[in-house]
C-alpha cells in the first residue's frame, strides 16, 4: 500500500526538519510531504533540503487547505492511507505509525488522543493551561454529542485516514475548524472514525497564540459550525 | 385603495434644504461612480446597482411624492423612516450579496493556491527524476 505522511507547516524553521527525520524513521515506506503554508521563513527550503516533497501554498490559507491539499495530491497521486502529524514537534511519528496500522486494521480515519484513557503510562500526561482544557472539553462535548461517538481531543492534528476518508475530505473540508468539524462530518457520511490513545509532547518552540478570550470566541464559533454541521445535507461516501 | 390610510393623517416630510442636500449627494454619488466604472475601479455588474441606487435618491429628492408613496405602503407616518427603513434593507441586501460573492472568491482562491501548490510538487519531482 502507497503511504504518504505529510506535515502542515507555517513557519516552522526550527523543527521541521528534526519532524521530516522522526517520520522517516517510524513510518518506513512513506513518502514524506511537507504543505507549507505560504511560510515565509525557510520552511519550504529545509525540507526540501531534507529529502521531503514540499509543497508551497502561495499564502497563508490556514490549515483546512493546507490539509486538504494534501489530500488531493494524495488521491491524485493514487496513496491508499495518508498520516499527518504537526510540523513544530509534538506529535511524534511513532505514534503517527499506530494509527497508520489503525486505518491498515479498517478504520476510515484515526485520530490521536492526548486525554484518551489508556495512553501511555510512562509518558507524563501532556500539560495544558486551565482556559484550554476547558476548551477541550467543551469541545469534545459538543462533538459527541452531534456524533453520538465519544471523542476527547476533537482539535487533534495527529491522524491517519484512507482513500474513502481523504475523498470526503478532498470534496469539503472546513477551513477555520478543520479538525473539529470534520470529525462531525466523517461521521455523518457514515465512515468508521477511531480515536486512538496517543502521547504528545510539549512544544519544543513558541508558544499557542490562544488566550482565555480567544478560546471563548472559539468555543462560541465551534458551537454555531457545529450546528450548521448538524444542517448540512449528508455527503455520500461509498 | 385610500381606505388602507386616512389623507387626513399628518405626514411628516423632507425639508427642502434635506430634498437639496439629498439631491446634490445623489449627484455627487452617481459622478463619482461614473467616475469609478471609467477608470476601470468596479465591475460593471456591480457599478449598475450602484447607479440604479443614485437614481433612486436623485428621484426621492427631486419628488417627494414617491417618498410619501413609500411610507404610506410601510404604513409609517413619517417619511424620514420610510427613508432609513428602506435604505438599511438596500444595505442589507447588498452585503449579504457581497459577503457571499467573498465566500465564493476566497474558495477559488484556495483551490488556485492548492493547485498551484501540487502542480510544485509534480514539477520538481520530475526535474528531480531526470537528474537521476
Amino acid at each position: 500500500m502507497r503511504k504518504l505522511v505529510f506535515i502542515p507547516a507555517w513557519n516552522e524553521e526550527r523543527s521541521i526538519e528534526a519532524v521530516i527525520a522522526d517520520a522517516r524513521e517510524h513510518v518506513p515506506g512513506a513518502d514524506v510531504m511537507v504543505v507549507d503554508d505560504g511560510s515565509t521563513d525557510r520552511t519550504a527550503a529545509l525540507a526540501r533540503r531534507a529529502g521531503a516533497l514540499v509543497a508551497s501554498l502561495p499564502f497563508n490559507q490556514g490549515v483546512g487547505a493546507a490539509h486538504q491539499t494534501a489530500y488531493i495530491f494524495a488521491l491524485r497521486h493514487g496513496y491508499e492511507i495518508c498520516g499527518q502529524l504537526d510540523g513544530d514537534g509534538q506529535h511524534p511519528a511513532s505514534e503517527v505509525a499506530r494509527l497508520i496500522s489503525e486505518v491498515e486494521a479498517g478504520a476510515d480515519l484515526a485520530v490521536g488522543s492526548r486525554f484518551a484513557e489508556d495512553a501511555n503510562p510512562d509518558v507524563p500526561e501532556y500539560k495544558s493551561t486551565f482556559a484550554r482544557r476547558i476548551g477541550q472539553r467543551l469541545f469534545s462535548l459538543l462533538v459527541s454529542t452531534s456524533t453520538r461517538q465519544t471523542f476527547t481531543d476533537t482539535t487533534s492534528g495527529m491522524r491517519a485516514l484512507n482513500h474513502r476518508a481523504m475523498t470526503l475530505f478532498a470534496d469539503r473540508y472546513s477551513s477555520e475548524f478543520a479538525e473539529v468539524e470534520s470529525l462531525q462530518q466523517a461521521v455523518r457520511a457514515g465512515l468508521v472514525v477511531r480515536e486512538v490513545p496517543v502521547h504528545m509532547l510539549a512544544r519544543e518552540h513558541g508558544r499557542s497564540f490562544i488566550g482565555p478570550l480567544t478560546s471563548a470566541y472559539y468555543i462560541f464559533k465551534t458551537l454555531i459550525v457545529l450546528l450548521i454541521g448538524q444542517l448540512r445535507p449528508r455527503q455520500v461516501s461509498e | 385603495m385610500s381606505f388602507l390610510y386616512a389623507a387626513t393623517e399628518p405626514v411628516v416630510r423632507l425639508t427642502p434644504q434635506a430634498r437639496i442636500l439629498g439631491a446634490v449627494l445623489a449627484i455627487a454619488f452617481m459622478a463619482l461612480i461614473l467616475d469609478l466604472i471609467r477608470r476601470d475601479k468596479l465591475l460593471e455588474r456591480y457599478s449598475i446597482v450602484w447607479f440604479l441606487l443614485g437614481i433612486a435618491m436623485l428621484l426621492g429628492a427631486i419628488f417627494p411624492v414617491l417618498l410619501e408613496w413609500l411610507a404610506r405602503a410601510m404604513g409609517v407616518r413619517d417619511v424620514t423612516i420610510a427613508l432609513f427603513s428602506a435604505t438599511l434593507l438596500v444595505l442589507l441586501a447588498l452585503s449579504l450579496n457581497f459577503s457571499g460573492v467573498a465566500a465564493r472568491q476566497s474558495k477559488q482562491i484556495t483551490r488556485l493556491a492548492q493547485q498551484q501548490a501540487i502542480d510544485g510538487v509534480e514539477e520538481e519531482s520530475e526535474a528531480s527524476e531526470l537528474r537521476d
